[in-house]
């Protein structure tokens, strides 16, 4: 889901669909380049809806240069292999988990697993059991976006996201990388804080200094190309952390290869070690949540997340992809957002 | 009050004095200049507490450069102006208002009005701080920064200009908000987006020779707003000119945008305030202030001015902020 890229999605940037009549559903375009299977899938089932054409689709992440798909694919397989028994599989419809506008020249994918249901009672269950480990995630999503530009070029925006359960209080995970051109990359990377920070300077202390994360935001700050990046919506700056990493890198006169050297010799392995901090201190890190916490956190989790999409694609996914099938796809995250 | 820039008092950046024996009492160095007083202020009189010495020597802003002198002097009198009514006199012993460092290589006012309860200031805070470095240069911190009370949410202001050198700037300028902004976005639309904070922030931001500022505290990120203008300006190619031009032309004319927003908006500004939020308010509040003078002074001060004096002017601060 394009968090944070919603202005990069606005006319004239990308086409929008050429007439106001409804959008099919699901429709194929026949300028759709035949999908390159990932290695981790095997042929697409409907019986296994994990592993169907969903899945590989979005493990795709067509049209990004190799670089950019390997980090992607890699994210992925790095957060599924590590949360594997806590994520049911991804139960979204087809028409949601790959969808296009009418006149083919956009299309993107979706793909939510949510967490195992951690009823009250499965909660107190859990919480009897000696040795039990919680499950904490409320979902992942991740998505891809691709526009075709007036000019000839096209858009391509790849994300991931992580999102707890009140049953913890630690932050939520987000990557987000904005291709507008071969050369260009805005990079958002953060784990996004739950609580208060200024109110919580012990909980500042945990997440963002011990961990050292600013170390990492300063690696890619070294970048020559790189300056900082501001987001145009003035409400992702306060959902973002104080060493969220929020970048633009351009590579003009390096051309296409700086841009590659960048994305496997910087961008990469920094965003595989936040992820493994994420991994390490927050989805498998023992934190205790009071009850008046707990509402307080599902409160701000609801807000944040409603407020999220509302900006993000409440006006993009309609213009790009027409009322019909932005309907669907909103109404099938909201189902997910609850 | 050097609220970000405890970084830049860290030696070996900073002169510390020159051995462990305890600082006199406000001592006057030989070497201080003579005081220039400022225009506004009479002789000084022990009778008149708010124009007595320490207020005309916090108003001279000695040791920085005429432009960065005035946009200081014009800010701390609008503000001192349009709240006159609001403001008591500065309080503070002598000793507070205006300290030195035993060898003399540092020396720092603080002058802090506090309001009337009736009104909605907590307090106005104003501070230099001039240090000498030992490559023969100098560090000077100018700050003001304004605390409202829990009978309204709206948010502070804050005004910080640290200068390494005279072709070097770091400036923060921003209305720091009192409540979560995540969870309140009508607030951020209130305060941040109606009255385009924004596009002062781009103005600064075009100045070529700026860039982002990062402050090396994490918490002073945290309490700052998303329209903060956090920017280091360095004139190395034009100068000292190129500099003073900047501060007249670009950081001035911002500044006193930036503070009438906040005298329009939120001094005066229409807030209700419910009995749970001016508890989490009076929470939020004290916490920050205890956070950030532990953060900006609380090895700073004793490493430049001595454990007696920073001692001294800790415990007066936080007279004031408790």
């Amino acid at each position: 889901m394009a968090v944070v890229a919603s202005h990069f999605l606005l006319p004239p940037l990308c086409l929008p669909p050429p007439s106001s009549r409804t959008a099919s559903h699901y429709s194929v375009s026949p300028k759709r380049p035949p999908p390159i299977m990932a290695a981790s899938s095997s042929s697409p089932s409907l019986t296994d809806p994990q592993y169907g054409g969903g899945r590989s689709r979005f493990m795709e992440f067509p049209h990004v240069s190799a670089p950019h798909r390997d980090l992607m694919v890699e994210l992925v397989s790095a957060v599924e292999a590590r949360l594997d028994s806590y994520l049911l599989p991804c139960t979204l419809p087809p028409d949601v988990q790959y969808y296009e506008n009418q006149s083919g020249t956009a299309q993107a994918t979706l793909h939510v697993r949510s967490g195992h249901d951690s009823s009250p009672e499965q909660l107190g269950m859990e919480l009897s059991e000696p040795g039990s480990t919680l499950n904490k995630i409320d979902f992942v999503l991740g998505s891809w976006i691709h526009c075709q530009l007036p000019s000839g070029g096209a858009l391509n925006i790849t994300s991931l996201s992580t999102y707890l359960n009140p049953s913890t209080d630690a932050p939520n995970f987000l990557i987000e990388l904005i291709r507008s051109s071969p050369t260009s990359l805005v990079l958002i990377l953060d784990l996004p804080p739950r609580k208060d920070l200024a109110l919580h300077p012990d909980y500042l202390q945990t997440f963002y200094e011990d961990t050292k994360l600013e170390s990492r935001r300063q690696l890619l700050e070294k970048i020559p190309e790189s300056q900082p990046y501001f987001s145009s919506s003035l409400y992702i700056r306060c959902i973002v952390s104080p060493t969220a990493i929020m970048t633009r890198i351009e590579t003009e006169a390096g051309g296409v290869e700086r841009m590659e050297e960048i994305l496997q010799s910087h961008v990469g392995p920094v965003a595989m070690e936040v992820l493994g901090i994420w991994l390490d201190q927050c989805a498998f890190g023992e934190r205790e949540v009071g009850d008046s916490e707990i509402s307080y956190l599902e409160k701000r989790d609801r807000l944040i997340r409603s407020k999220t999409i509302e900006i993000d694609l409440g006006s993009s996914l309609p213009r790009l992809f027409g009322p019909e099938t932005a309907g669907r796809v909103l109404e099938a995250m909201r189902g997910v957002f609850k």
